[in-house]
């Protein structure tokens, strides 16, 4: 709050003295009174009004100043009302008071929502949970029941990643820690992850190169298994149809902590696409080529290495390959 | 004949349990009223237990933890959940292997007789005909002739002594041989049981393994 701001803002105020001013020093005059006593009574009042108004915009400067300077400064701007000092005029209480209760229901109300959302998340847990059930079972009727037709499984395989994918998707987004990082073992979680994308990874005649895999890093072995599902099924989509398809696996030690190096020769992602290929609802060129893509796949992946604590960053050659490299941190990190 | 004690609370799935554990010859036994499960298990004699932990009622974890009080008999815990806290927990509670739904019947066949083969009380030799067989060595002994096999070879001709005389086919050799972190492809499956079938030609035994069109192999 500016002294010029507030003297213009006042203007019609003093407009109002300097004319009562005039009209008491006319009056004064027309009684006979003498030069010095209207002299006094000009600086008097003058001083008056000064001294009132300095005192006035001291408080509302003092108000207003932090709360402009913290709005400015606030990365959580709701919490405005809880830095505010208490306001010593009128319409200053009045504001504080009305931030206080806009806040309070601004918290109410992210509160329902948030309570909503933790609801809505609990029921998509345990829907996955139930349609895994019937899945399963038609899973083992393909098996027991020769004569149906082995491209069914392909279908149900494709049925449970995109049930997997809504798991995933509201667990990275949840704020609470539903994972458990212990010693897990990197081969078992690959070959869970590649087990299970078998069956397409063969009709496609993929030479798979694995190589010191045999090291254990600390991490949730569900959702590793689940983000190496998701570079696999990249693999298979973005593959290059001209050439056989290639995966090479294998770990590294960097300054003490472990690496994961995914590696495939498919079709590649264009320079300018790749720093976004982790943002969600990306598609890039790719994408729009093949239509398959949702944007979501390589969003969730990275949301999950965040939360667990591990880097993953994204190498690529348009044509050539894409390398994914995942970085666990050591296990000293954890044991602290 | 092992005996198998399913605990399911899905009914199409425990059928369908039933008919894969009973086609791959084991005599299945099933729990169907969800009252006091573990008081229904102590009472039913089997070799092992597939143990569901969502069931109506109580947890299979809790169940599993009451019956471990009396009971070693293995146990493998199904679930639909797919966390780690419950597989931790599971496997604390004295689980001795945890399968998440949907399960690959292959895999789950093969955790199966692999406990099995861990916890049965006499350990016979691995032999086929007059051939000895050393899984550590990775060798096959005939008389005074040794062949050297391979751990593709090994695992291929392991899977196909387990079912002798049935039809083994590609897709569950593949499905060993993965679950074992060798990631086979079509070639190269061939190329492993050519091999063997020359190794086992060396040793004297010409047709062991013989290949039924669009079916797989059978050892004879």
């Amino acid at each position: 709050m500016r002294f010029r701001d507030y003297i213009k803002d006042h203007a019609l105020i003093i407009t109002v003295y300097a004319a009562s001013l005039i009209v008491i020093e006319i009056f004064l005059k027309a009684f006979g009174t003498n030069v010095q006593a209207m002299g006094v009574v000009a600086a008097v009042f003058i001083l008056m009004a000064f001294v009132v108004h300095i005192y006035d915009l001291r408080r509302r400067k003092r108000f207003y100043d932090v709360l402009e300077t913290s709005v400015k400064e606030l990365d959580k701007k709701y919490l405005l009302p809880e830095v505010l000092d208490e306001a010593h005029f009128l319409d200053g209480k009045i504001l504080s008071d009305t931030l206080q209760d806009c806040g309070k229901s601004m918290t109410e109300n992210v509160t329902s929502e948030k309570r909503k959302m933790q609801s809505f998340r609990e029921y998509i847990e345990l829907w996955v949970h139930e349609i895994k059930l019937p899945v399963s079972a038609l899973n083992l009727m393909c098996h027991n029941n020769k004569e149906i037709d082995p491209k069914m499984k392909v279908q149900l395989k494709r049925i449970d990643d995109y049930i997997d994918n809504v798991l995933y998707y509201a667990r990275s987004e949840n704020a609470e820690k539903d994972y458990i990082i212990k010693e897990t073992p990197l081969n078992r979680a690959f070959s869970a992850a590649a087990g299970k994308n078998r069956e397409e990874l063969q009709l496609l005649n993929a030479t798979i190169k694995a190589s010191n895999l045999d090291v254990s890093v600390m991490t949730d072995g569900k959702w590793l298994e689940f983000i190496i599902g998701q570079l696999l099924d990249n693999t298979i989509k973005y593959r290059d149809e001209e050439k056989a398809l290639e995966i090479r696996v294998s770990t590294k030690k960097e300054n003490g902590k472990t690496e994961l190096i995914y590696e495939d020769n498919g079709t590649g992602i264009l320079k300018e696409d790749l720093p976004r290929i982790f943002e969600k609802s990306f598609t890039g060129s790719n994408g729009r080529e093949t239509q398959k893509s949702t944007g979501m796949g390589l969003y969730i992946v990275k949301n999950l290495c965040d939360r667990l604590g591990h880097t993953i960053r994204a190498e690529s050659e348009k044509g050539k390959y894409t390398r994914f490299t995942i970085t666990f941190a050591d296990n000293d990190y954890y044991c602290r | 004949m092992n005996t198998i004690l399913i605990i399911e609370d899905d009914i199409a799935l425990r059928e369908e349990l039933n008919t894969l554990l009973t086609n791959s010859g084991y005599n299945v036994k099933m729990i169907t009223e969800f009252i006091d499960v573990t008081e229904q298990m102590k009472k039913i004699s089997t070799d092992l237990v597939l143990l569901d932990i969502t069931l109506p009622n109580e947890n299979g974890e809790a169940i599993l933890q009451q019956y471990r009080k009396s009971s070693d008999t293995p146990v493998i815990m199904l679930t639909s959940r797919t966390g780690d806290m419950d597989e931790v927990l599971s496997i604390s509670y004295g689980a001795d292997d945890y399968i998440t739904k949907p399960y690959n019947p292959t895999i789950l066949l093969l955790r199966i007789s692999a406990i099995l083969k861990r916890t049965a009380k006499t350990v016979k030799a691995l032999s086929y005909r007059d051939v000895k067989v050393s899984v550590a060595k990775g060798s096959l002994t005939r008389e005074d002739k040794e062949q050297i096999l391979t751990k593709n070879e090994m695992l291929i001709f392991r899977h196909l002594l387990d079912h002798v005389g049935e039809i083994v086919s590609r897709d569950d050799l593949m499905t060993v041989l993965w679950d074992n972190d060798e990631f086979l492809n079509d070639n190269a499956l061939s190329v492993n049981i050519s091999r063997l079938r020359g190794k086992l030609e060396d040793l004297g035994l010409t047709d062991a393994i013989e290949t039924r069109k669009k079916q797989g192999y059978i050892l004879r």
